[in-house]
């Protein structure tokens, strides 16, 4: 078995007086899904952004590939790991065909031509051809968080961050995003997906982790986390959303 | 004996009015147009030059540079223009009078400028520089592609108005001589007490066009960078 793509020791971060992560540890290996899921100030999203370090952690090690990643520069890193965000974050005065060629051209080097012209494959991908020359504000949030996958899929990256992809979003426009993350899902994109869909747990996630109060409370399969949860807070936990979908969807 | 004192035609139009003496020194008050316009020109530039970097350093800079900025940029709001003029002219010694002049009106509109982009760059969300860095832009790079094309974008409207001031505030540099379009304008109207009125009138008019004719290109230019969809 070879290393895993991405292996986190003993992460912890703190802001101020606040200990956000206490010591978070997991590993991922190539094609691996894994979905995290807590209650809202667990930690989910700092991590997420310490592992392309946005957020510089406090202690511990994360590695990429076996590299360690406090060695690595920046922009190195973070072609290797994309991330896609809650609100998109999509540049406002660039098309959605150069918002993805953008970090072509700048960190990748490719020439604009060429750039461009893998940028329009990118937004073919996430089934946004057609809209390439769009303004972000002409976009609906579900085609703006596309074109956001696209422009982190342009990158090539070995592990895409999915910050609560779809949680800004209408409830009907959610399908569309999570139906290419499925798509990515099967094509063997590694994904680390902070996310309160169960659906996508259930069906995309190798794996699922529960997060409590800056430390992984529970891991395993989603049906296994769904089904027969060790701990009486991830059963709380997971019965308030199934309730809530099923009140939303219902 | 007491000279009798003539009715004083102080009417702009009838039959009264004396437009035929602003006629006569079009071309003098032409050449102070000239100057005004020189003025405000190269005065915007040089605040544009020092005010955007100024306000790149307010919104990124370090705690020294924040607080040296900060510090001349309360300076030159916090003095009267007059002030400034003549202390660039009859302090620094800083010759001829349009180089003063300049200096004096530029800084001042950096001092200002400074601020117009400030608010513009803060008004570019943060999320977006997030997302350049997470695919790989150093943030240099985030600030020269994401955020100073949406910045400057916001700041026109800002920018019209700063304009528009430094415009009439050129006519400070009457106290120092500078023959722009108010100096010469009073140059005229002491010689022909009888027409005070219609050369002031006459100089507001210009000041007027200059003033409406540039915001009219400024809103033109917002338009043409307008970004589809919307959001300014």
């Amino acid at each position: 078995m070879s290393d895993p793509l991405l292996s986190v020791r003993d992460l912890r971060k703190s802001f101020g007086e606040e200990e956000v992560l206490r010591g978070i540890d997991f590993e991922m290996d190539r094609q691996d899904v894994q979905v995290l899921m807590g209650p809202s100030g667990s930690g989910k999203s700092t991590l997420l952004r310490c592992v392309n370090r946005l957020s510089e952690p406090d202690d511990g090690t994360i590695t990429v590939d076996g590299e360690d990643t406090a060695a690595m520069d920046d922009d190195d890193l973070r072609r290797e790991v994309g991330m896609v965000f809650q609100t998109f974050n999509l540049f406002a005065h660039l098309t959605a065909r150069k918002n993805v060629s953008l970090g072509l051209r700048r960190v990748r080097g490719f020439a604009k031509s060429e750039a461009e012209d893998r940028a329009g494959e990118e937004l073919e991908r996430v089934g946004l051809a057609d809209q390439a020359d769009s303004y972000p504000a002409e976009l609906s949030g579900g085609q703006q968080q596309r074109v956001g996958i696209a422009r982190a899929l342009a990158m090539d990256p070995k592990l895409l961050l999915f910050d609560e992809p779809t949680s800004a979003l209408d409830p009907e426009l959610i399908g569309e995003v999570l139906a290419v993350m499925r798509e990515l899902a099967d094509g063997g994109m590694t994904m680390l997906v902070v996310t309160h869909e169960m659906g996508f747990a259930r069906e995309a996630a190798t794996d699922l982790l529960f997060l409590d109060e800056g430390r992984i409370l529970e891991r395993g399969p989603p049906t296994q986390l769904f089904e027969s949860p060790e701990h009486e807070r991830t059963a709380t936990f997971l019965r308030r959303l199934t309730d809530l979908e099923a009140g939303q969807h219902g | 004996m007491i000279p009798t004192i003539p009715a004083i035609p102080f009417v702009p139009l009838g039959a009264l009015a004396d437009w035929g003496f602003v006629l006569r020194n079009a071309d003098y008050l032409a050449g102070g147009l000239a100057i005004t316009i020189a003025l405000t020109i190269a005065s915007i530039l040089l605040g544009f030059a020092a005010g955007f970097p100024a306000g790149l350093i307010e919104v990124y800079g370090g705690r020294y540079s924040k607080a040296l900025v900060g510090a001349l940029g309360v300076l030159f709001r916090g003095t009267p223009i007059v002030v400034i003029i003549i202390v660039m002219f009859f302090v620094a010694g800083v010759s001829p009078a349009f180089l003063a002049a300049t200096f004096a009106l530029g800084f001042r509109s950096a001092a200002y400028q400074s601020q117009i982009f400030r608010g513009a760059i803060e008004s570019v969300s943060g999320g977006q520089t997030e997302a350049a860095r997470a695919v790989g832009l150093s943030r240099l790079q985030a600030i020269r592609h994401i955020v100073v094309p949406q910045a400057l974008r916001r700041s026109i409207p800002g920018f019209q108005n700063e304009f528009t001031i430094v415009l009439k505030d050129t006519s400070i540099a009457f106290a120092i001589g500078l023959a722009e379009l108010l100096t010469r304008s009073y140059d005229l109207f002491v010689q022909r007490t009888t027409a005070v009125l219609e050369v002031v009138l006459f100089a507001s008019l210009l000041y007027f066009v200059l003033t409406f004719s540039t915001n009219r290109a400024l809103d033109a230019l917002g338009e043409r960078f307008a970004i589809p969809g919307g959001e300014g």
